[in-house]
């Protein structure tokens, strides 16, 4: 009998070892505490860049400033953003009431917005490639470079902490995706899509006081 | 239950609304020159409407499987 086999066997002590098990229902009420712990701990990270933001991009007689970006492009990344936070939202609700097929429509819906929101700050904004596009009077790709001074330096950190979340966030949608797909969730036990979804909402968040901060708030220079 | 689900679209849907449109009043804030503090409050708004309705903070106060 192999190893696999052996830790899979239904046995009278299996049985004794799952007696101590919490609920399900203890279980995801302990879980949702414990990431929302994690999102209060990943609040002082963020918090922390957006108080450099002010601090920093404050200039004395003149207020607050911001560097000149591509109003345009902000508005439709952060709208791309919003949106794939509301396919998460149908999707949590779907397999709710066991809706599996649109349930994984909506995950992967979520998943492609999260990705071309990556593309549109990473490629796009951080014109990682060196282009230049000027399209329906739109600047499609960005100019500041992360040496320029507090303004290219604080915006990299600030929108690359970010994207290095939204990445890892699009990564466990698959993940969720694919694991709905198989029919591993359903309207009982779904804690994994309820706890994806969370993080994808907060990540969500910081985005709406990042886009003001970044693009909006300040004089451009 | 059908019924019910369609209630929670259906209240996405407002959510959603409501955020793009704030989106779109926040944009425009801007672009008058409005202040820093508006466009604090409506992030604020908007982070709530998130955090209550996608979010459901207040099942951390519930106990109940989903």
């Amino acid at each position: 009998m192999s190893v696999y086999t052996k830790a899979h066997t239904h046995t009278p002590a299996h049985d004794a070892d799952r007696e101590h098990e919490l609920p399900y229902a203890t279980q995801v009420k302990a879980n949702r505490l414990g990431l929302w712990l994690f999102f209060i701990s990943e609040f002082f990270l963020f918090g922390a860049l957006l108080i450099t933001r002010f601090y920093l991009w404050n200039v004395p007689g003149v207020g607050q400033t911001r560097p000149e970006l591509s109003q345009e492009l902000g508005l439709i990344t952060t709208s791309i953003l919003l949106a794939s936070s509301y396919f998460v939202y149908r999707g949590e609700t779907a397999i709710t009431y066991d809706d599996r097929q649109a349930f994984t429509r909506s995950f992967m819906l979520a998943a492609l917005l999260g990705l071309l929101f990556f593309v549109g700050v990473v490629v796009m904004e951080w014109n990682l490639f060196g282009l230049s596009l000027d399209l329906f009077g739109i600047e499609w790709f960005g100019h500041l470079r992360p040496s320029d001074s507090v303004y290219g330096g604080v915006f990299y950190m600030m929108t690359g902490m970010h994207a290095l979340h939204v990445i890892s966030g699009v990564g466990l949608l698959l993940i969720a995706w694919n694991r709905g797909r198989k029919g591993e969730y359903s309207s009982e036990r779904h804690w994994g899509v309820e706890g994806i979804a969370l993080y994808w909402h907060y990540v969500d968040v910081i985005w709406i006081f990042f886009y003001p901060a970044l693009y909006l708030i300040g004089k451009p220079v | 239950m059908d019924v019910q689900k369609k209630a929670a679209w259906r209240q996405g849907n407002i959510v959603i609304g409501v955020l793009a449109l704030l989106t779109i009043v926040e944009f425009l804030i801007a672009i008058w020159q409005g202040t820093a503090v508006f466009l604090f409050i409506i992030a604020l708004i908007k982070a709530a409407l998130v955090v209550q309705f996608f979010m459901h903070a207040y099942r951390l106060w519930r106990e109940e499987s989903h």
